[in-house]
């Protein structure tokens, strides 16, 4: 076949015999240390994403020997990341899963990758803090609950993030207390951006270039972003600061391992009830790795499955689970979107898809009959993705689908990233079907609740009023569609209502933590990968620490 | 692939090279200029380093607002403009810079004032460009419509070509006096004012660039302490050697900081995606090529100016009735 050459990293592992791909270089190679099976590695990481990545690299870093497995593919960006939507899909994990609830998700494209890297190969790369208060919003804001995290803490971290990333953002961001200059300037605002900034300014309202994790100058091995436009289906000329060009590439370089099509199945416990070590899948077997502390990085999903399907005599309900709530308060990103049609053309395929952004209703707590907050952002769909949306959620087929594409090129719309309230019905337990690994899918449940909708309605209504304010025509309203996985190991300051504390650590087992997105106690209204990544340096930090003081 | 210590270690070099051949030039120059020249003779070779200085910003802005002006489509009839005028006062700036005779040219300061005219109105189509976008006067806007400076290296051109026309017209003149000041001092102000003003544009685009690469940093330093000692050196009159040194060092540095630039830019095309190979496109999306010569244009005024300076100083000696 002649993709074969395009799919290889899916059939054979890369990362073996001391070396990794050289994500930069065509065929190139880099050294990479190695562990035995049976060495005692200090810290086995299952998952390279947003957690995983910046987590192992900084534990590599502080001299501590990481193992990190990834069930996904290792990629080379630069010539196995082709121009099309259909292909690409080889980045996302659509392994079976269940879904149900009043809301069934749609799972893939916009919640979950299985690559090293994780999903922050396909992401929007919008880069945004969490507003301070939300860390406290049951106590601020009146809703959801505490994080066991001080604002002021995270603020410093995602400084870090940004600095590592090189995030090119707007010189003066219009809301929330001061931060630091973004070590990158603003990408130039495409033409859908621009009719967002026309729309805010109707509405009287702020808005703002987004923060975004490509370069708008050359850094390093990066050449500035060309505007391809094929952001969300990876990116093929390493612009795009995803953690499998820089966290990986670092963590390799300071002495982790990573091993990738390695599916972590079950993580063993000794008979001191303290993690062991973890059951993985690669190359046809199954193997096992010790490990003096394991730390779960799945995301939302895959992270509550492990710890679920990791159940023994001695944790019946499944690892750091006695609380009963690993699985539960399942959250994701309300993604609704209002669309409309210009005059003038707009090609809004060229270019990341959502340059510019108003956090107008994160910051104003006034005029909402709702809790929560909702950044909206400037679109630009790939045709593939808009022809589904048409077919899908606009209802069109035939002729009425043909003259609606035609449009394409005339589209603008505005999509939301909206918060949704923690609820303990919404939740990933384990199917009875099972998987290729003979392990139980996950069965996952979510519906939105009245908030959510209340929410949802005040975003679209505003939205079709800025879309009128720049004179779009045939206006409509999507008004299906979430993006992003948050809960189902929550962090928090009591062991009867949390997973985890402040550090990740799992407070039944002290030495298996949990760092990725399931760690979220309340989802906030921007995208989370910068977030996820501050927690993870954070995390990276607070085990120094405790290793310094004897802790561990 | 260039690494951060790597940009360190050749914005160092480059830094020091340059020391070091503005020092050797200006120790060879100091020989060669101690026997003193005709007062005649020194105003028509400052009167062509002018032109030659307003012929290399006109052939900078020529290719600058090709290449940016077909990016843009030549959306408006008027983006044709600075392509027509920068060509007549680059062959008027070499038809100057050819001749040898104490007469301004009528038709050659006919199109250096029509320059003149040019540049002020593509910053006014420019300014418009900017502020009709959402957002203003912005930083967005700034960085990314039309470059608000590039049209007053237009200006500038005309203005340095006007000067020379309007020097050799005064040889007959003991002190020789353009727009009421002596030529020298006149000549100075105007460069240093020029050299100031490019390197506000050279900031906000390498600002736009984040300074990814510490050279970035050189022609927003050297061009304006150019500027400061030459002014200095302008108004402080003749007793001030080693101001006058100072500036002369400065104002080569930065003559040769304009050709060294362009290098820079050339690799700053070569990091974009595809490389040189890609050049069609990185020629636009990259740093632009003919930008940094402008310095070399406006740092050739500048030491004009100075010997002129050196000029005015003698000729005021002589009349004193000391010879320096």
């Amino acid at each position: 076949m002649s993709d074969d050459y395009l799919t290889d990293a899916l059939r054979n592992p890369r990362g073996r015999d001391g070396r990794a791909p050289d994500v930069f270089r065509r065929g190139g190679w880099v050294p990479m240390r190695e562990y035995p099976d049976d060495e005692l590695v200090d810290f086995v990481i299952v998952g390279t994403g947003a957690g995983g990545g910046p987590l192992a690299c900084r534990l590599a870093e502080a001299g501590f020997s990481v193992v990190a497995f990834d069930a996904g593919a290792w990629w080379r960006p630069l010539e196995e990341f082709a121009s099309d939507e259909a292909h690409q899909e080889k980045l996302f994990w659509t392994g079976e899963r269940l879904c149900d609830g009043d809301n069934p998700l749609k799972l893939g494209t916009n919640n979950s990758g299985r690559a090293v890297g994780g999903s922050t190969v396909h992401f929007a790369m919008v880069s945004l803090r969490f507003r301070p208060e939300w860390f406290k919003s049951r106590t601020l804001l009146g809703y959801g609950l505490d994080w066991p995290l001080d604002w002021q803490d995270m603020w410093r971290y995602y400084t870090e993030v940004e600095q590592a990333l090189k995030i090119s953002g707007p010189v003066r961001y219009p809301w929330g207390p001061k931060r630091p200059r973004y070590p990158y300037r603003q990408h130039e605002v495409n033409a859908p951006g621009l009719a967002l900034a026309r729309a805010c300014e109707a509405m009287g309202i702020a808005w703002a270039p987004t923060p975004l994790a490509t370069v708008s100058a050359p850094r390093e091995h990066s050449p500035p972003c060309v505007y391809r436009g094929f952001c969300v289906t990876g990116c093929a000329t390493n612009a795009k600061q995803s953690g499998l060009i820089t966290w990986i590439p670092w963590a390799v370089k300071a002495g982790a391992e990573i091993r990738d099509l390695a599916m972590v199945g079950r993580i063993e416990t000794g008979e001191d009830g303290l993690a062991s070590g973890v059951h993985y899948h690669r190359e046809g077997e199954w193997r096992f790795q010790r490990a003096r502390n394991v730390v779960v990085a799945g995301y939302a999903i895959e992270t509550p499955r492990l710890l679920l399907n990791s159940a023994n005599s001695r944790y019946p309900d499944g690892l750091a689970n006695s609380s009963g709530l690993v699985g539960k308060n399942l959250m994701v990103h309300t993604n609704q979107a209002v669309w409309g049609t210009l005059e003038e053309e707009v090609r809004w395929y060229k270019g990341p898809p959502s340059l510019s952004l108003s956090e107008h209703w994160n910051y104003e707590d006034s005029g909402k009959d709702f809790f929560g907050g909702y950044a909206f952002m400037s679109q630009g769909p790939l045709p593939a993705a808009w022809a589904g949306a048409q077919t899908g959620n606009h209802g069109l087929w035939g002729q009425a689908l043909v003259d609606e594409m035609q449009k394409y090129n005339h589209q603008v719309g505005l999509k939301i990233v909206g918060e949704t309230l923690p609820q303990e019905r919404n939740c990933v337990t384990l199917a009875d079907e099972r998987d290729e690994f003979g392990l139980p899918v996950a069965r996952v449940t979510w519906s939105e609740c009245d908030n959510d909708r209340r929410l949802v309605n005040h975003a679209v209504d505003f939205m079709r009023r800025g879309l009128e304010g720049i004179d779009a025509r045939d206006i409509w309203a999507e008004a299906d569609g979430t993006a992003h996985l948050m809960g189902t190991a929550r962090m928090g300051s009591d062991p009867a209502t949390s997973v985890v504390n402040a550090d990740c650590r799992s407070w039944d087992i002290p030495n298996l933590w949990i760092c990725d997105g399931s760690v979220f106690p309340t989802s906030g209204g921007v995208n989370p990968s910068e977030t996820i990544q501050a927690i993870a340096l954070r995390t990276a930090n607070r085990i120094r620490e405790l290793a310094r003081r004897g802790e561990l | 692939m260039v690494s951060k210590t790597r940009l360190d270690w050749l914005a160092l070099a480059v830094t020091g090279t340059l020391t070091a051949v503005s020092l050797v030039w200006q120790h060879r120059e100091a020989n060669r200029s101690s026997g003193s020249r005709p007062a005649n003779t020194t105003l028509i070779h400052s009167a062509r380093r002018l032109n030659r200085g307003a012929g290399i910003l006109a052939g900078a802005v020529l290719l600058d607002s090709a290449m940016e002006h077909y990016r843009g489509q030549f959306e408006n009839r008027a983006m044709y403009t600075p392509l027509i005028t920068a060509t007549l006062s680059l062959l008027a700036s070499s038809k100057g810079f050819a001749d040898l005779t104490p007469h301004s040219g009528k038709l050659r300061n006919g199109i250096y004032i029509g320059t003149v005219l040019t540049g002020v109105a593509g910053s006014g189509f420019h300014l418009w460009n900017v502020t009709k976008r959402p957002g203003g006067f912005g930083w967005t806007n700034l960085f990314y419509s039309a470059p608000l400076g590039a049209p007053a290296a237009l200006i500038l051109s005309g203005v340095l070509g006007h000067y020379a026309e309007r020097l050799r017209s005064e040889t007959r003149n003991i002190v020789p006096r353009v727009l009421g000041l002596p030529a020298g001092q006149s000549m100075a102000l105007m460069s240093a004012a020029g050299l100031i003003g490019t390197s506000a544009e050279a900031g906000l685009f390498h600002f736009r660039g984040s300074f990814q690469n510490p050279a970035m940093y050189l022609p927003v330093t050297a061009p304006p302490l150019s500027a400061v000692l030459l002014t200095a050196s302008a108004l402080a009159g003749a007793n001030r050697p080693h101001l006058r040194w100072a500036s002369r060092l400065c104002l080569r540095f930065t003559l040769l900081l304009g050709v060294a630039g362009a290098c820079f830019h050339a690799l700053g095309a070569a990091r974009n995606h595809g490389g040189w190979r890609n050049w069609r496109q990185n020629l636009q999306a990259g740093p632009p090529l003919p930008a940094p010569p402008s310095f070399t244009g406006l740092a050739l005024a500048g030491l004009a100016a100075q010997r002129l300076l050196d000029e005015e100083q003698s000729v005021k000696a002589h009349y004193l009735g000391w010879h320096p």
